[in-house]
């Protein structure tokens, strides 16, 4: 039997095109589902910081190692959509600089290649930062276009055969009577159409949803979406990337995207990841943070506002762990639910190696032998993620 | 203490295969500093979950929640209520002009990324040439780069009179694409995707996209900076030189 | 962009609403454009009446001294001029040149436009 299995993901987020990319070069057939457009959910409202993994280099080494690797990886294989301009840490009181030892030694563990800089040199590389600095590293931090990252993603996907179905909304599992998930029941969203794909194995890469979605096979999955807020000013006020040298923390980064400069974030919980009413006390209180990086922010007006639902993973969960930075379920150990698999948590920079690790897995369960090639090869361009026909 | 809520009737057009279009009014209770996105966004949350709209990053660096407000094209996560209507007023909301609706306020933007993608632009540049050249350089001349202006959001050819008409148009924002590329390459292959009748000659002078552009690229001018580069191309052509070197228009 | 060809919205080409200034010189421009052609075509049927001998000329100059047709040539006039300025502005601006300043090189144009109709009003009417 010659033919490719066939394999469906729900989400065209940043997990959902890299898994779809991954999958397909490793030879199986792969249809995308998404209820809106590409990136419309978390994935898209990231502030698109490419982390160098300064910011976990204290707190979570084995995270860190991980961001710097796929860094490294995305400025090759990914330069259409990232402005790598690099970053710096800076230190501004006493907390600050006892925080930096760690810091440094943490960085060095981790492997990420940093520069102590000086007063003066941090002046003269950003002059509209805070005049309070005292000293500060510089790492290679970038910024990257969030929609773009995920297009050229579903672009190379797509060079590759798999199908995106775009607002095609998931309404239900077809599952057979061996407990298998044997197809998923969608809308058409622009034809309110009802449409059935059959598939080998389903997976699930909705983020903050996946709970929502797995329920509809009555299976339990702990995501809570827990969202913060960003800022966008109108003005790029500095080239780099700024980051407080300090434990993470909300408003502690400012980065610069086009002619923006955005910061982020802050951290809660709610039940509904569709939608998330700005705090107007969470905005002024990352204007004020803003405003001590770089002074000159408090006269910049504000270009956007909104809230982003990163989904974290609930305490009691069964789902293993492929890695610290997400997690993935195969419901067959979890529920005893055949061809069904959830994918969630993780970060941006780090998509790609998730979506590696998740196609291991699935591979496995399909019996693929393939290896990742994501690696090695540059991403299509991203506007072939409409044929050129 | 917030803000008073103002009251809006959004009118939001809609249209599905098959249907009519029709104006749908949606009464809505906001604050008159969040942007109409927001306002869409949460209409289909928590009215109606079967308007079909397109948002990714709400800070408009995506392109992709452009829409017609009030008739005029704008970036509806930016564009805050208070520009555009006053409490008890009302709002329109329709999608882009010049594009295949798919339903609602999504539009078809296969064909204007094909000709984007064809231009192979760099979408990011060293921040000199990504900015426009009346504008300070603020690196110091240290190679920065940044991600170039144009967002590829087509609000320009839903504002562009010979977009209405001339689908093969190549388009204020891929033209601007091609004098963007050549103010750091030339390539003679450049030039000829510009010098056609349906490229930086079918624009008719009417400067709507550099009017709606949300995003600084000012397509008007890059097209006009793209016809001379095309002329001086042209008129160098005449003299054939036996060694063709790097030109610099 | 549509996937097939539109060249019956072009209508939407003279409907000025919610757009700038810009577009008001480029609804301008066509009118006066079609509004000078439909004049051309009238002058050579004029002119061919040359050809008719002297009374079908005489005649016609009887008409032509009639106050709705001198009003008429009113606006071939100003339609010239307001074409002809403004032509001026988009050939300077298709060249790359002044394009930052459109808007008030065609306020500026077409003030000296009015300009220019109210001092060939004035002599046409004062003459009269």
């Amino acid at each position: 039997m010659n033919t490719k299995p066939k394999v469906i993901i729900i989400g065209a987020g940043f997990t959902g095109c890299a898994l779809a990319y991954d999958l397909t070069l490793r030879g199986c057939e792969v249809i995308v589902l998404e209820r809106g457009d590409i990136a419309n959910g978390t994935s898209g409202r990231t502030h698109g910081l490419l982390h160098s993994g300064g910011r976990y280099c204290v707190s979570d080494q084995e995270a860190a190692s991980e961001c710097i690797q796929e860094n490294i990886l995305l400025r090759k294989i990914s330069k259409q959509c990232i402005e790598f301009n690099g970053g710096l840490f800076i230190a501004m009181d006493e907390s600050d600089m006892a925080y930096s030892e760690h810091f440094a030694s943490g960085a060095e563990k981790c492997g990420i290649p940093i520069e102590r800089l000086s007063k003066e040199q941090i002046i003269k590389l950003e002059p509209n930062i805070t005049p309070e600095v005292i000293f500060g590293y510089s790492i290679p931090d970038g910024s990257f276009d969030p929609l773009r990252l995920a297009m050229g993603f579903a672009a190379s996907a797509v060079v590759h055969h798999a199908q995106f179905f775009t607002y095609h909304e998931v309404v239900g599992f077809v599952i057979n009577g061996t407990a298998k998930l044997s197809a998923v029941e969608v809308i058409n969203r622009h034809s309110g159409e009802k449409q059935v794909f059959e598939c080998d194995l389903c997976i699930n890469a909705t983020g903050a949803w996946a709970g929502k979605v797995s329920e509809m096979a009555g299976i339990t999955v702990p995501v809570l979406p827990t969202p913060g807020v960003m800022v966008s000013y109108g003005q790029r006020v500095t080239q780099r990337v700024i980051n407080r040298l300090c434990k993470p923390d909300d408003g502690d980064i400012i980065i610069p995207q086009r002619r923006m400069s955005v910061i982020g974030t802050t951290s809660f919980e709610v039940e509904n990841a569709d939608y998330i009413p700005i705090e107007k006390e969470q905005v002024e209180k990352m204007n004020q943070r803003a405003a001590k990086l770089v002074p000159l922010l408090k006269n910049v007006p504000t270009r956007g506002v909104y809230m982003s639902a990163r989904p974290l993973i609930g305490g009691s969960s069964s789902g293993r762990s492929l890695s610290r930075t997400f997690k993935c379920y195969d419901h067959k150990e979890s529920d005893g639910f055949e061809g069904f698999v959830t994918i969630t948590g993780g970060k941006a920079t780090t998509c790609r190696v998730m979506a590696e690790k998740t196609a291991d897995l699935v591979c496995k369960k399909l019996g693929v032998s393939a290896k990742c090639e994501t690696q090695e090869r540059v991403l299509a361009d991203y506007h072939e993620y409409y044929p050129f026909n | 203490m917030s803000e008073p809520k103002w009251l809006v009737d959004f009118q939001i057009l809609r249209q599905h295969p098959g249907d009519k279009p029709h104006f749908k009014i949606y009464p809505l209770e906001v604050d008159p500093e969040e942007n109409v996105l927001d306002a869409i966004e949460r209409i289909w949350a928590k009215k109606d979950r079967t308007l079909t709209f397109r948002h990714a990053c709400h800070h408009s660096t995506c392109g992709v929640c452009g829409m017609r407000v009030n008739g005029v094209e704008k970036l509806t996560c930016i564009t805050a209520i208070k520009s555009v209507t006053k409490n008890g007023g009302i709002v329109r909301v329709e999608p882009l002009r010049n594009f295949t609706v798919l339903s609602d306020l999504v539009v078809d933007m296969g064909p204007f990324f094909r000709h984007m993608g064809e231009t192979r632009f760099n979408s990011v540049a060293p921040v000199g040439y990504a900015s426009l050249p009346f504008e300070p350089d603020p690196t110091n001349s240290i190679p920065l780069e940044r991600l170039v202006d144009c967002i590829e959001c087509g609000l320009c050819i839903s504002a562009c009179p010979a977009a209405t008409t001339n689908a093969e148009y190549s388009g204020p924002a891929a033209l601007a694409a091609i004098q963007l590329m050549l103010t750091q390459n030339f390539s003679p292959d450049l030039m000829a995707l510009a010098d056609h009748d349906n490229g930086a000659w079918r624009c008719h002078s009417a400067f709507e996209c550099s009017e709606v552009c949300p995003s600084n690229v000012d397509p008007a001018w890059r097209i006009m900076n793209l016809r001379r580069r095309v002329v001086a191309h042209r008129f160098k052509s005449l003299f054939k030189f036996p060694k063709q070197e790097k030109q610099h228009a | 962009m549509h996937n097939t060809p539109q060249s019956n919205k072009w209508p939407l080409w003279f409907d000025p609403r919610h757009r700038k200034m810009g577009s008001w010189a480029f609804i301008l421009n066509r009118i006066t454009a079609i509004g000078l052609t439909v004049y051309l075509c009238m002058h050579l049927i004029v002119l061919s009446k040359l050809a008719m001998g002297p009374e079908a000329y005489d005649s016609f100059i009887a008409l032509a001294k009639k106050p709705a047709v001198i009003i008429g040539e009113m606006f071939v006039i100003a339609g010239a001029i307001i074409h002809g300025l403004n032509g001026i502005r988009i050939t300077i601006t298709s060249f790359g040149f002044g394009v930052r300043y459109q808007k008030p090189i065609f306020i500026g144009l077409m003030v000296i436009a009015g300009a220019a109709i109210f001092l060939f009003g004035y002599k046409i009417f004062s003459e009269l």
